[in-house]
């Protein structure tokens, strides 16, 4: 007992700091009555400041005792003095919370493990949305599957989600985002789409009736060069990566490089600028990789393009003002599903023809679907109105992505009902 | 108007730019004449708030900005996640407000502009009692869709009307990756009322 109290004492003495700096965790096995009491007194000391993480139970079983650095020497001499053997199971708790530290960022901008763990409500990276997709498709087999469609100007990948309860070739629902890269709200209500696609597809009326007679085709990140580009060097870039002859600068304007009034007024001819056109339609990969898929499916009733920032419903033209045929269908679909939209969260859009409503715009993507004879031809520009813009704070996210699902749904909703 | 331009009819609705509740509405009248700019504009408004309440809260923000214990310097505001430091806030709002000055300058029948960005921020302390900034701001313009880099300097001191100065220079005459590299040069003439430097 007396040496105890020593022990203590010369432990007060050298009293602790508030980090684990020089820490222990000490493992002892007491094989014997005596070894175990020793053990047991152990707790008794405060000014030790031991701290049990496996306290003691009986003979044969591991104590692991966490020992602050200004009582590690008095309390080793203390154990070898009484004959109690011991081992160092760590030999730097800082270090190791360090480390863990380290892995625990790192790990922050690495993998999902599941679907059920993915943030929605944060920005990611190009990896993640992949290993996203793998994981969905992974976890629901049945339903989901992922397509490549083409490959990228610095040869990305081009993945597309199909959802499918069956059948074959059947009318299909395209669902694009991303395809300007720095409008990153889009890419990131995709990846909710997805999950929540998987999520509502039998719980959910409207839905379940959607898949029961049609496919969804989603594809998420349509501009992965962009996208890369605007998480390593510029966020504000809006094009393709492509090189373009005569000029040092780079890059098309997918929205303006479809084959519907190409190259006429509303797009620009200047390699420089930001609405490019390119040197002839579908130059760019990630537009033909769409083309030929539209034709060679044959079969899509409704496809819709999404963008950001505005808060607009649009429907073709974009090149004409000549109205499309359908214009007066077009227009009542779009007022119910910017309704359904506004119903929850009450956000404010408007709606029109591309061309009446914002700009002429030429060789734009739904102008082109459109004339394939995809009646229900549709493009988002989703929140904000200029507030945050492109810089939308990712807490807006969810709420973006909820509203415009709800119609998303309408616009399906009614294209299966006009199949 | 025959022979003399566009003359349109606006009524619209503010909101505080901190957090959304309404702030008044305005009925004006822009005027774009086929052979002068800028255009003719005529406005009224009625504020939600009056002058005393808006008095208070510039004080407000003035006395903030004055009691910061070092020079305010910042990058990417918001940041390319839409967040904003807390500490840069008052500094942000000054940026919306003084580009707004830029944009209403720039604007013409068929370009408009947003704030994209503030790309970078840096304070000049003052002897007298005047606030005063260094900002690179981005403006987004439509419907080019370019992003148009501005040098701004601004002065304020409340009660008086904020000063700006500025020179935009285009991002995008054959850039290459990474930071953009004006065609401009720094030491170009500044725009914008009041005294000169």
């Amino acid at each position: 007992m007396r040496g105890l109290v020593l022990l203590a004492a010369l432990v007060a003495a050298a009293a602790g700091t508030e980090t684990f700096v020089g820490h222990q965790v000490l493992r002892i096995i007491p094989t014997s009555d005596e070894e175990l009491q020793k053990v047991q007194e152990l707790q008794d000391l405060e000014e030790l400041q031991l701290d049990f993480w496996l306290a003691p139970r009986g003979l044969g079983h591991p104590v692991d005792v966490r020992v602050p650095f200004p009582s590690l020497q008095p309390l080793k001499a203390h154990l070898e003095a009484n004959g109690v053997t011991y081992s160092i199971m760590i030999e730097d708790v800082q270090e190791l919370l360090d480390q863990e530290q380290m892995e625990m960022l790192r790990g922050r901008r690495q993998m999902p493990v599941t679907t059920n763990t993915f943030n929605y409500a944060s920005y990611h990276t190009l990896d993640e949305i992949y290993t996203f997709m793998d994981l969905l498709v992974a976890e629901n087999p049945n339903l989901v599957s992922k397509l490549e469609i083409g490959r990228s100007t610095e040869n990305r990948p081009l993945y597309v989600l199909k959802f499918s309860k069956g059948g074959t070739n059947r009318p299909a629902v395209w669902i694009d985002t991303g395809i300007h890269s720095r409008e990153w709200v889009t890419q990131a209500s995709g990846v909710w789409f997805a999950k929540q696609i998987v999520l509502d597809h039998e719980n959910d009326e409207g839905l379940a009736s959607v898949l029961d007679k049609m496919d969804i085709f989603l594809e998420i990140v349509t501009n992965p060069d962009g996208f890369a580009f605007t998480q390593t060097q510029n966020r504000m870039w809006r094009k393709t990566r492509s090189k373009q002859s005569g000029s040092a600068c780079i890059g098309v304007d997918p929205n303006r490089n479809w084959d519907a009034g190409f190259g006429g007024s509303g797009a620009s001819g200047n390699p420089c600028s930001e609405t490019y056109h390119g040197p002839y339609a579908n130059s760019e990969p990630e537009v033909k990789a769409i083309v030929d898929f539209v034709k060679n499916h044959g079969n899509i009733k409704a496809f819709v393009s999404i963008h950001s920032y505005s808060q607009l419903l649009l429907y073709p033209y974009g090149y004409t003002r000549t109205p499309v045929p359908d214009q007066k269908e077009l227009h009542e679909v779009s007022a119910k599903a910017v309704a359904a939209l506004s119903s929850l969260y009450g956000t404010n859009y408007k709606y029109g023809s591309i061309i009446t409503t914002i700009y002429q715009a030429s060789g734009g993507t739904i102008d082109w679907t459109y004339n394939q004879g995809i009646k229900y031809s549709f493009t988002f520009e989703l929140r904000d109105t200029g507030r945050y813009g492109f810089l939308l704070p990712a807490k807006q996210i969810v709420p973006t992505a909820q509203e415009t699902w709800l119609a998303l749904k309408v616009i399906m909703l009614h294209a299966r009902d006009h199949l | 108007i025959p022979d003399s331009g566009h003359k349109y009819y606006l009524q619209f609705t503010t909101e505080d730019y901190k957090n959304g509740e309404n702030a008044g509405s305005c009925l004006a009248t822009v005027l774009y004449r086929r052979t002068k700019f800028p255009p003719v504009v005529n406005i009224k408004c009625m504020h939600t708030k009056d002058q005393k309440q808006i008095q208070e809260e510039d004080n407000r923000l003035y006395q903030k900005i004055r009691h910061q214990t070092k020079p305010i310097i910042g990058n990417n505001i918001p940041d390319s996640y839409g967040h904003i430091e807390p500490a840069l806030e008052p500094a942000w709002a000054l940026a919306v407000a003084g580009s707004s000055y830029i944009m209403w300058e720039k604007s013409t029948e068929s370009l408009g502009y947003f704030l994209a960005q503030v790309k970078s921020v840096k304070q000049w302390i003052r002897k007298d009692d005047f606030i005063e900034f260094d900002y690179t701001v981005l403006l987004h313009e439509i419907p080019t869709q370019e992003i148009i880099s501005c040098h701004m300097r601004l002065t304020w001191l409340p009660g008086h009307p904020l000063k700006v100065k500025y020179f935009c220079a285009s991002e995008n005459q054959g850039l290459e990756d990474g930071s953009g590299m004006e065609s401009g040069s720094a030491a170009g003439i500044l725009h914008g009322k009041g005294a000169n430097f």
